[in-house]
């Protein structure tokens, strides 16, 4: 584990990297200065790392544990569950709902982060120009953050509803049918969709437009001297200047939207006939979802969000290795 | 991963000892800060006092103490009658009570959770259909243990604390589905409630309110236990039985659904509507009729319409099997038993016919014995349908089902979104949730 | 010129609107009646409006705000106080097996909030902390730390080598540097992860049921809850607590956002 990923940061900084790479070198002759240094570096980073093991290693080793068991209502509650490998693994990627939900994942995760990111973007330029109110309407803009989701997602389930909602109202005014947003199988994923992008909007923003003010004036400068166009000088200068952020925001935003489940739960909950059911609420459909808990089975689902975070966590560090070397 | 284990048991230690000091020092300072805001709730802060961990350890003992009471009633805030309630029948037992309230769906989770801990509550206010559940889990105690009296109550409403003969608690109150009407609706469509005898003729009425431009009638069909709840008085009108999903008779009551909504006599909406949503829906004035349960019973006379009730009608005519709904009060397996002399006290106080006859009065909801129900029946002739409704309802756990159901119920609400969503015909939804539900529970 | 600022003032608002809109239509049912709420065409202004839901929020809902103050804010500091160490050495000290932990910081990120929780209750059980304020900070912090410890690396690891080995030749140690250096120069930083952690504790439901429901002093997602009867939501109430409880921290965010500068991820952007 050391040796694959000793020099990842997530957020690649050539400084560190370079160094990095000297490191396995001044292993074999630690002296007393080192050894000190060391004990500094973990001084520092010591109350995070028990932090970690105490208060997310219990937890994930317990969703693992879970998994591998088989666990009915009494075992869960007096112990005792039989071992039984993968086998709730196996049972999961035979239901019929897995495929789907994996499906239902991948679009709605790529469709969130792909407008998520965009929207923002856009809105992180037009933001980043100087007019009256731009503070104040940007921190506006971070309001929806403030409502619990059960509230935003009610909302948004209000707005939508096929007979009474005020989107559908709007859309009779100019003369288009009811859409049934959250009641018919090939709208409900879109529905979803729409109001995490809504939800995800903020966090992109807020981001992006920080990484915008860090670029130097001197670089737009120097990019308007040689005469280039706003719409060149995006692709050109700010673009590959704000990689990094993007990276770890979209990277972050990965992770944030594979979990989600409270906004479909609340607003289709993953129906109807599980159109709109992703992993996160495949899983919790299991494990909480029925008057019948199946907590082994909903902590299997579980682990192969974890995974597939995994996948794309490893594939970002190697990007960013990459780059930095 | 073994290294780093045992490594982590270290710092995990080291860890607990610097968190026990900072909580430790941090709470002495919240007590401080705690002792002059009792106007909030002054009988639940003087609860727990200083220890908040002696109900969890089970001390106390004999004489006073501090006894645990969750419900689904998050409803009922300290000054409710409710909870008044629950603190006098601690002060007859001679202890204290810390009342918790949960949301309903919330509550299972939970209770599972602590009792896992071994921290599980003294007296457990539960939802009738997860009763067998949790009896099954092990986490509830039978009245042979705790000597509870259950004879007075209804064998049909005590049917769902049932399992393999021994009983798991006492039924607070029980509730049902019926059919709401709204009378001006009714009127101006020309439709005369009481000829709503069978499926025939109330989708006569509704095709005719139709053509009268107001809206038929509005239901919940949503994808949690709700949707199986409000479609099983259809399904069983229809004389299917929940042992084989598939067959004809089934298949008839989601058509009957189904047909509604696309011929638009029902909304769409009804595929996402909780029974709330579906209340709203019917008070908005615009429907004929709306099932729905005793529990609306205030609203519907806030609603500002004239309204009437309808039992819900069986295919063929007469009255259609309906669910028994309503919590019920149980005891759930302590580590001393010694608890269990003052949890009977609690039981007995809030079953008891008095206090029954005001909770239930409280909750709008049916007396589950023989007594208050007549005693309802006098003073409240409105809950008179009601009454009758709940004497002939049948608990979803009964026919011996037990922990079968939430199995085939789910697999019963998915079939039911499939269908009214146009995802899948009636009959191929049923089916595909038969063969689901008999893999389930094999 | 100015012409253009004012018209960019006005896409701005009409943005911002377009954005806020769920916002004003959960301010209309907060005043709607429980029978006009599913009327249809729905109620575009709140015009046969009803007070109740607010009267309610005002018997009921204060001690929670502050609850939720309390929590918010000492989140932020247990945040700040745990990851900014943390960010300072992975940038610049070089822990050993420090890819193995930025790794791990991204993955406990996955974790699915309700098997934390349940993770939470049974530590807490033993002790003896459930039901209490601090143990909600502690476990409303773990939804903030790993986002900031990383936030903190990328920021602190743009701070010039230059700058640190001027106070070493001084002969500042380590954590003096760390205190006197580091936070200063990362002032936008703290602001901005306070912000993330501000904002999320404040929302938490799922810990906040699991670990304070029994508690004496609860925060106002938990206020909710008073509405949610177990056959009957009482909508205007519920959205009228999200409305009051939006305004503090509304008022808070504006001002913040001030400071909210060049910052986040400065690090990042230059070499």
């Amino acid at each position: 584990m050391n040796e694959t990923t000793g020099s990842a940061l997530p957020v690649s900084d050539r400084g560190v990297a370079g160094a990095a790479e000297n490191a396995p070198a001044t292993r074999g002759r630690l002296n007393r200065h080192a050894m000190t240094r060391q004990l500094a570096a973990w001084g520092f980073v010591l109350p995070v790392t028990v932090y970690l093991l105490l208060f997310y290693g219990w937890p994930l080793y317990r969703n693992i544990d879970l998994s591998l068991r088989h666990y009915t209502v009494r075992s869960f509650v007096q112990g005792g569950a039989k071992f039984v490998g993968l086998q709730n693994y196996r049972t999961i990627f035979h239901d019929p709902t897995f495929l789907p939900a994996l499906e239902h994942t991948a679009i709605f995760t790529a469709a969130s982060l792909f407008f998520q990111f965009s929207i923002g973007m856009v809105l992180a330029l037009f933001f980043f120009q100087h007019f009256k109110l731009a503070r104040t309407l940007r921190a506006l803009f971070l309001v929806p953050w403030l409502l619990p989701l059960i509230v935003s997602a009610s909302t948004w389930s209000w707005m939508l509803n096929s007979d009474s909602g005020v989107v559908n109202a709007a859309l009779g005014v100019v003369g288009v049918g009811p859409v049934h947003w959250l009641t018919s199988p090939t709208w409900a994923l879109t529905s979803v969709t729409i109001a995490n992008i809504w939800i995800g909007i903020p966090f992109n923003l807020v981001l992006l437009h920080s990484g915008l003010q860090s670029i130097s004036s001197d670089v737009y400068e120097a990019a308007s001297l040689d005469g280039a166009g706003s719409w060149k000088r995006f692709w050109l200068v700010t673009f590959p200047l704000l990689r990094p952020v993007s990276a770890i925001t979209l990277l972050l935003g990965l992770v944030y939207t594979l979990k989600v489940f409270d906004i479909i739960w609340i607003m289709t909950r993953g129906g109807p006939a599980d159109a709109s059911t992703t992993l996160a609420t495949y899983s919790y459909q299991l494990g909480f979802g029925t008057l019948l808990p199946q907590f082994d089975t909903g902590a299997a689902v579980g682990n192969v969000l974890i995974l597939i975070a995994l996948v794309f966590g490893l594939a970002y560090i190697r990007a960013q290795r990459k780059a930095a070397a | 991963m073994n290294i780093s284990r045992r490594r982590g048991a270290v710092l995990a230690m080291s860890v607990a000892a610097v968190l026990g000091g900072l909580t430790a020092c941090s709470s002495s300072s919240n007590h401080g800060a705690r002792a002059p805001s009792t106007g909030n709730g002054s009988s639940a802060s003087s609860a727990s006092g200083g220890t908040p961990s002696a109900a969890a350890s089970g001390g106390g003992g004999g004489g006073g103490g501090t006894y645990t009471i969750w419900d689904p009633y998050p409803q009922f805030d300290n000054s409710s009658d409710w909870v008044k309630l629950l603190q006098s029948c601690g002060s007859q037992a001679g202890v204290t009570v810390k009342r918790t309230g949960f949301d309903t769906t919330d509550l299972t989770t939970k209770v599972l959770l602590a009792a896992q801990q071994g921290n599980a509550p003294d007296v457990l206010i539960v939802d009738n259909p997860v009763v067998s559940t949790l009896a099954d889990g092990g986490v509830l105690t039978d009245t042979t243990a705790t000597k509870l009296d259950t004879s007075s109550i209804q064998p049909n409403i005590l049917a769902a604390g049932q399992l393999d003969g021994k009983t798991y608690g006492v039924p607070i109150g029980a509730n049902t589905l019926a059919l709401y009407y709204n009378k001006n609706v009714l009127d101006a469509a020309g439709v005369d409630p009481t000829t709503v005898k069978d499926w025939s003729s109330l989708t006569t009425a509704l095709q005719k309110i139709k053509a009268a431009g107001k809206k038929g009638i509005t239901f919940s069909a949503i994808g949690t236990e709700e949707g199986s709840f409000q479609f099983l008085p259809w399904f069983w009108g229809s004389g299917a039985n929940l042992t084989n999903l598939s067959s004809s008779q089934a298949v008839s009551a989601l058509s009957l659904w189904t047909d509604w909504l696309k011929n638009g006599l029902a909304p769409n909406s009804v595929i996402n509507n909780t029974q709330t949503t579906s209340w709203q829906e019917f008070a908005s004035g615009d429907f004929g009729f709306g099932e729905n349960g005793t529990w609306q019973l205030a609203n519907a006379q806030k609603a500002g319409f004239p309204y009437g009730i309808i039992s819900i009608p069986a295919q063929n005519g007469g009255g259609a099997p309906v669910p028994t709904g309503g919590e019920f009060v149980t005891i759930p397996v302590q580590k001393s038993t010694d608890r269990y002399a003052t949890d009977e006290k609690l039981v007995s106080c809030l079953t008891s016919a008095d206090n029954a006859y005001t909770t239930d009065t409280t909750l709008s909801y049916v007396g589950a014995t023989k007594d208050i129900q007549s005693k309802q029946g006098s003073s409240t002739p409105a809950l008179q349908p009601w009454i009758d409704a709940v004497q002939n309802a049948k608990g979803r756990t009964s026919d011996n089902l037990g922990t079968k159901y939430p199995k085939i119920s789910e697999q019963l609400w998915k079939a039911v979104q499939s269908a009214l969503s146009g995802a899948q015909s009636p009959q191929a939804a049923l089916s595909a949730a038969q063969s689901a539900a008999a893999a389930a529970t094999k | 010129m100015a012409r253009r600022r004012w018209l960019r003032t006005v896409v701005g608002v009409v943005l911002t609107a377009l954005m806020l809109f769920p916002l004003y239509w959960m301010i209309n049912v907060s005043f709607t009646k429980d029978n006009r709420m599913r009327k249809s065409p729905p109620d575009l202004l709140p015009v046969h409006g009803t007070l109740a839901g607010y009267r309610a929020v005002m018997h009921q809902q204060l001690p929670y705000l502050a609850t939720s103050l309390v929590v918010a804010l000492g989140t932020v500091i247990v945040t700040v106080v745990l990851a900014a160490p943390a960010g300072y050495s992975l940038a610049k000290l070089r822990p050993r097996g420090r890819g193995a932990l930025t790794f791990l910081l991204l993955i406990v990120q996955m974790i699915p909030a309700i098997i934390m929780a349940f993770g939470f209750y049974a530590i807490y059980l033993r002790l003896g902390v459930l039901n209490t304020i601090p143990g909600l900070i502690v476990a409303d912090s773990t939804i903030a730390i790993p986002f900031a410890v990383l936030i903190f690396t990328a920021f602190m690891s743009g701070i010039p080598g230059e700058l640190l080995q001027a106070a070493e030749i001084d002969g500042a140690g380590t954590l003096r540097r760390f205190l006197s250096v580091v936070l200063p120069v990362s002032r936008n930083a703290v602001v901005t992860v306070s912000l993330f952690a501000f904002l999320w504790s404040w929302s938490d439901f799922v810990f906040a049921s699991t670990l304070d429901i029994s508690g004496h002093h609860q925060p106002i997602t938990l206020g909710i809850y008073h509405y949610i009867g177990n056959n009957n939501q009482q909508w205007n109430a519920i959205m009228a607590t999200a409305v009051v409880a939006s305004i503090p921290a509304a008022v808070l965010l504006v001002l913040a956002q001030r400071y909210v500068a060049a910052g986040v991820t400065a690090g990042a952007v230059k070499d």
